[in-house]
């Protein structure tokens, strides 16, 4: 019995999954989170730091790891890279000012060996605004047709105002790592 | 009571929070009074410090000499690097090795931090990740410095055939063109004010429009009056301009703003680079300033007609204050930051009604 057949056995009997959120402050990853879990969304702050969720979807059990945006702590965000299963990377479609910096942000993310495993899952949110970009610029925008090939990666439409296109793009991401990480029942 | 919100900026708004949060889930409840809870602790701790040994205390000071000991063995490893590099600068891969016995030792350090968090105050847990950064970043220029990283060594294996030097150089190459073949990707401006000196710019957002949003960009001694609800605004670069805005239902991105006056009502704000500008607000969460100094709060003061409607269609028809309590993102002490503070009532700007401001045609 091999390292690997072990690792998932135990990660299969636990069936959790390390889920790590980031993207441009501004972009709505608080409110995404929360919105998943069914909570209110009418009063969030800017993360200040970052917020852990415990959310059972479907059969596994998600630990969300939700991290502040802001300029000043975005270099923290390595400190949460470890034994992450699954990277969300949220765009505010309409910040079309900013999406240069988008690109480059998460250019420098993806160098990231902790994360080289990790399932990509690239949220276009804020698809309710008026003259947002839509996904397929989006990606665009963001070159992800240069990612790796190696890279399991997927960009979904949202709206964390309405709860629209979040489902889609979290089921995609849980199978796709059910998929790498648990064999398959 | 303001002076005790003031007091922790940084804090949760026990207070003003209290009274909202009743709806809000349990374990949300709960971790505002753990956090209440600790605070008072440590606060109580801090207060007793010598002969009260309560054990959270002793054991933030036990975390932090174990810290700064493994720190300082940090430290002095990574000088005798320096002057082994120094005294032989052939030692590369001794040096080498010596770097990645630093580097795992920083890691242990890490994760240090992250077995004790729990019990840390956060300002304790920010400072030494803080620190652990710095570390890294010497060891990255050291690393830099005595045995610099060859790139693509991965690649340059498997086509081997290839001079390296035509490699790198082909590489370079593609980089550029793909670099620049992904920023030529033309965005059409969405609606806004743009380029503009010493004007009065004036917009009503009808019902059709509410549902977009709006950019104000490079202004110079300008006013703006933007009437009617819509969903998000982006400020760039403004300069002595004055900005009146009805109610934003999503957020406010302020960048890189000099002597100006904000009325704003909306969800989030946040502020960067912005210097000595007054902001008169309403807004449902906290506001955040980043890299900014010279700022003073004061409630929104605008009226026009139908505002009342617009604001409670936005849901910001209640004042929760939170116009003066602002996050610093720079500065993550429980005592006040010096770069902002509050507008005293008598400097007020007078309320202001722009019923009256209509529209030009061809203004957007």
């Amino acid at each position: 019995m091999g390292l690997l057949t072990i690792i998932r056995k135990i990660k299969r009997k636990e069936k959790e999954m390390r889920i790590l959120m980031v993207g441009l402050d501004n972009s709505g990853k608080t409110t995404i989170v929360l919105k998943i879990n069914g909570e209110d969304t009418s009063i969030i702050s800017p993360t200040l730091g970052f917020n852990i969720k415990t959310i059972k979807y479907q059969k596994y059990s998600l630990n969300i790891w939700d991290v502040g945006g802001q300029k000043t702590i975005r270099s923290y965000w390595r400190n949460y890279f470890e034994q992450t299963d699954g990277l969300v990377w949220v765009v505010d479609s309409s910040d079309l000012r900013r999406m240069n910096d988008c690109r480059m942000e998460l250019g420098n993310l993806l160098k990231e060996e902790r994360l080289s495993g990790a399932s990509l899952l690239i949220l276009a949110n804020k698809q309710d605004i008026q003259g947002a970009l839509k996904p397929t610029e989006i990606a665009k925008v963001l070159n992800l047709d240069a990612l790796d090939r190696t890279r399991h990666w997927n960009i979904v439409g949202c709206s964390a105002y309405n709860g629209d296109g979040l489902f889609e793009g979290f089921d995609w991401l849980v199978q796709d790592i059910a998929s790498r990480i648990y064999v398959i029942d | 009571m303001e002076g005790d919100e003031l007091q922790k900026p940084n804090g949760l708004p026990v207070e003003t929070l209290d009274m909202i949060a009743q709806k809000k889930h349990a374990a949300m409840l709960e971790r505002l009074s753990n956090n209440h809870q600790s605070r008072l602790q440590q606060s109580a701790a801090r207060r007793t410090a010598a002969d009260f040994s309560s054990p959270s205390f002793e054991s933030v000071q036990s975390f932090l000499s174990l810290f700064s000991d493994a720190k300082r063995s940090v430290e002095a490893d990574l000088h005798r690097c320096r002057a082994i590099a120094a005294a032989d600068p052939k030692a590369k891969s001794q040096i080498k090795l010596e770097l990645d016995k630093v580097s795992e030792s920083i890691s242990d350090l890490e994760k240090i931090v992250s077995e004790h968090s729990y019990f840390l105050p956060p300002y304790e847990v920010r400072s030494s990740l803080k620190t652990i950064e710095e570390l890294k970043e010497m060891v990255e220029s050291a690393n830099a410095e005595i045995a610099p990283r060859k790139k693509f060594t991965f690649k340059s294996k498997a086509s081997s055939k290839k001079e390296p030097a035509a490699l790198a150089k082909e590489s370079e190459q593609f980089i550029t063109v793909s670099n620049a073949a992904s920023q030529n990707i033309s965005l059409s401006d969405s609606p806004g004010f743009r380029n503009k000196q010493g004007e009065i710019l004036i917009k009503r957002f009808r019902v059709s429009e509410s549902e977009g949003d709006f950019s104000i960009v490079d202004l110079d001694s300008c006013d703006v009056y933007l009437k009617g609800r819509f969903r998000a605004l982006f400020i760039h670069r403004l300069r002595n301009c004055r900005i009146f805005t009805g109610p934003v239902l999503g957020s406010i991105l302020i960048e890189d703003v000099n002597n100006c006056l904000f009325m704003l009502a909306s969800h989030q704000i946040r502020i960067h680079q912005a210097r000595e500008c007054d902001f008169y607000l309403r807004v449902r969460s906290r506001p955040i300033i980043e890299d900014c100094s010279g700022l003073r709060f004061a409630p929104y003061r605008l009226l026009y007609e139908g505002i009342d409607k617009d604001l409670s269609d936005s849901g910001l028809e209640e004042e929760t204050r939170n116009w003066a309590n602002v996050d610093d993102f720079r500065w993550l002490r429980a005592v006040q930051s010096p770069n902002w503070c509050l507008i005293p009532e008598e400097e007020f700007v007078a309320v202001r009604n722009i019923s009256e401001l209509e529209e030009k045609s061809g203004d957007t």
